[in-house]
């Protein structure tokens, strides 16, 4: 159960995380806990991940609560797992600008009998809006990324990246961002052959003296998708705080954070890796010295260049449906294989816990049509656990995500101050 | 061949960036030709334009601090190059409060203009940007295409009325038909007219002046009142419009009847010819 309450410039900046999370996927998990309101957003390859965490002093005021199923024997205890789509709760915070001159308050509730989210805005002149906005039962996806314990960290005013930014045309699918410890160097990045003899390759040296925090260990270039770059960039523009950005070697994912008094913003991004030669360390993405370019990313030109069928025009536009089923038992199983080398015995004692997800699964087919690397990806990226089997799951390697299900699940998600 | 070249004056660097906008809303992919004196953007008039043709010229002096260039012979002491003028209008857009920006040629596993870019920062920190635009060079065999075009003898030269007026005018016609009757007077007058089976639209532009004529007899022969006009796609005459965003030094519209209409621009010292030719 969620209750909660801001003014009109507060509903700005959680318009602007709503839109910027819009740039990761077309489904939104609202996630409250006693820590405030987390707004998550997968996308369909499970190669983005972006969480906005609006803490309690945000709101004018916050209250929330979990339910308490009674059973026969036993009570069960559940957040409230609310998944709704963009494409229903975009439009409801389009025109941000008009909605904080005229909008005095907003209220946002959730009706769980009714599996409803009611965001209401009292406007000038005693108008009152009213949006009720269905919600599917989800269990939320989170990211377990220990971005301190990267070696290289950056941070860096908006303002800064903006600049270089614009020198990429919308038609860039990837940057690259190179380091050393003397320079910082932001690049198109094309994988493609063929592009060469048609596009720009633009680049940009940044001086260390432009960030506020410069802290290189490792000379590195990683290669990331430049759409959620530029998601994570209108948000901060809204938010006027520093962007920090900590990443490590390439194919190890890389976080894009806002940290405010206020609220706490995280966008994991997938990066490009090296080739199968590099040896990667346990603590890595197992899988990623086999992925290919094209498994990580769902654009449809890899996708094409894999031989792939998939339908999907944009990354992480497909299959929304699918982003719960991970979770789902029969599923797992399938992929069980794929993780062969990297403790699949720990995805299958998972499985057994998994009960709980109301959601009726689908035979895999379906699914994620002809491409088994990203369910290998995926699978990794993600697992869904419950929280009996939380000490298994650390044991054996640093994986990154937990079905929210509980409070000690929440404590272990990047809410760092 | 070799060319490089450096811009350090803010103005300088403004103006080139204003005229590659121009060309790039003008023409997709234009010519680029790079002499000792000159730079030229030419569209020639094949059929992949529709039969538009355009030349833009300007003094190198009046842009570049620094600028060297060596053709690809002694005897042909030019480059010509193709490229895509949107790239090179983005690549100046990012360079608005460069320090220095630096052009040059390279050979980059394909040929390339790479435009360099020194950026000052708030922390007073320089910062570098560098677009690599892939070019393509054009061969000798096909420099006859891209020479000066011959200004035709017209009937009639006007002075135009203020572009930005015209477009607005145009943009509102062109929902009513595509072909467009452009006629001219030597007393100063223009009409634009559309004639469509339900409705015709003319709107007239007077006392707009017209220049000098070169040869006096021609102006003796010719009854002042009498319209001289071409019928063109105005579709073309649009897309030309569309590229002046400042109001030219000059602007002369020359017609040959039934043929085709010249366009002769001049914005501050970059001169701009456009050749429309009339409906076959």
């Amino acid at each position: 159960m969620l209750k909660c309450g801001m003014s009109g410039s507060q509903v700005k900046v959680f318009g602007k995380a709503i839109q910027a999370l819009s740039r990761i996927s077309d489904e939104l998990w609202l996630d409250p806990s006693e820590k405030g309101l987390a707004l998550r957003s997968v996308n369909s390859c499970r190669s983005a991940y972006g969480c906005v965490l609006f803490s309690p002093l945000f709101f004018q005021h916050y209250q929330w609560s979990t339910s308490v199923k009674v059973n026969e024997n036993d009570s069960t205890t559940s957040n409230l797992n609310c998944k709704l789509g963009m494409k229903s709760i975009l439009p409801i915070f389009r025109c941000l600008n008009s909605l904080e001159r005229n909008v005095e308050n907003c209220r946002i509730f959730t009706r769980s009998d009714q599996c409803k989210v009611v965001i209401q805005f009292f406007c000038r002149h005693g108008i009152r809006r009213t949006h009720n906005v269905c919600f599917q039962e989800s269990q939320p996806l989170q990211v377990i990324f220990e971005k301190n314990m990267c070696s290289n960290t950056l941070v860096i005013q908006p303002r800064v990246l903006a600049e270089a930014v614009v020198l990429f045309t919308s038609s860039q699918e990837e940057v690259t961002l190179a380091v050393t410890p003397l320079s910082v160097c932001l690049k198109s990045s094309s994988d493609e052959p063929m592009d060469l003899t048609n596009s720009v390759y633009s680049e940009m040296f940044v001086g260390p003296e432009e960030f506020d925090f410069f802290q290189i260990g490792v000379d590195t270039e990683i290669t990331f998708c430049f759409k959620e770059l530029k998601g994570m960039l209108t948000f901060s523009e809204a938010t006027h705080a520093p962007i920090a950005i900590h990443f490590d070697f390439p194919g190890k994912p890389m976080a894009l954070s806002i940290d405010d008094m206020l609220l706490e913003a995280n966008f994991i991004l997938a990066t490009l890796a090296d080739e199968p030669s590099r040896a990667s360390s346990p603590q890595s993405l197992c899988l990623s010295q086999k992925q290919k370019r094209s498994d990580l990313m769902c654009s449809p030109n890899n996708n094409s260049k894999t031989g792939k069928n998939v339908t999907s025009k944009a990354p992480g536009c497909i299959l929304r449906k699918t982003a719960p089923k991970r979770l789902h038992p029969n599923e797992t199983q399938t992929d069980v294989p794929a993780l062969e080398n990297c403790g699949s015995p720990i995805m299958k004692r998972v499985n057994g816990d998994i009960s709980e997800v109301p959601e009726s699964s689908v035979s895999d087919t379906e699914e994620m049509p002809g491409s088994s690397y990203l369910r290998k990806f995926s699978c990794m990226f993600f697992g869904a656990v419950s929280s009996d089997q939380q000490e298994h799951f650390n044991h054996r390697f640093d994986s990154l995500a937990t079905a929210s299900d509980t409070e000690e699940d929440m404590n272990n998600v990047g809410c760092r101050k | 061949m070799k060319f490089r070249a450096k811009i350090v004056d803010a103005a300088c660097l403004n103006h080139f960036t204003r005229v590659s906008a121009m060309i790039a809303k003008l023409a997709k992919t234009c010519a680029l030709r790079i002499s000792p004196q000159k730079l030229n953007f030419i569209l020639s008039d094949k059929v992949a334009s529709g039969g538009v043709s355009m030349w833009c010229e300007l003094e190198q002096e009046n842009f570049f601090s620094e600028f060297q260039m060596e053709g690809v012979s002694t005897e042909n002491n030019a480059i010509y190059l193709e490229l895509t003028s949107e790239n090179l209008s983005r690549a100046l857009k990012t360079a608005q409060n460069a320090r220095a920006l630096k052009v040059k040629l390279t050979n980059k596993h394909f040929p390339c203009l790479t435009v360099s870019i020194e950026l000052l920062s708030v922390s007073s920190s320089s910062r570098i940007v560098t677009h690599d635009i892939p070019v393509k060079v054009i061969p000798r065999k096909l420099w006859k295409d891209l020479q000066e075009p011959t200004v035709p003898d017209s009937d009639v030269s006007v002075y135009l009325p203020v572009l930005k007026t015209m477009k607005s005018v145009v943009e509102k016609m062109r929902n009513l038909s595509n072909h467009l009757i452009i006629e001219a007077n030597l007393s100063g007058d223009l009409n634009l007219k559309i004639e469509t089976e339900l409705v015709c639209v003319t709107t007239h532009f007077k006392d707009l002046g017209n220049p000098p004529l070169a040869s006096e007899d021609a102006s003796q022969d010719r009854d002042p009142a009498q319209m001289a006009e071409v019928h063109i796609d105005i579709r073309k005459l649009l897309q030309f419009l569309a590229g002046q965003q400042v109001n030219p030094t000059r602007a002369v519209c020359n017609i040959v009847s039934n043929k085709l209409v010249h366009f002769d621009l001049l914005h501050e010292d970059v001169s701009l010819q456009y050749f429309i030719p009339a409906f076959s």
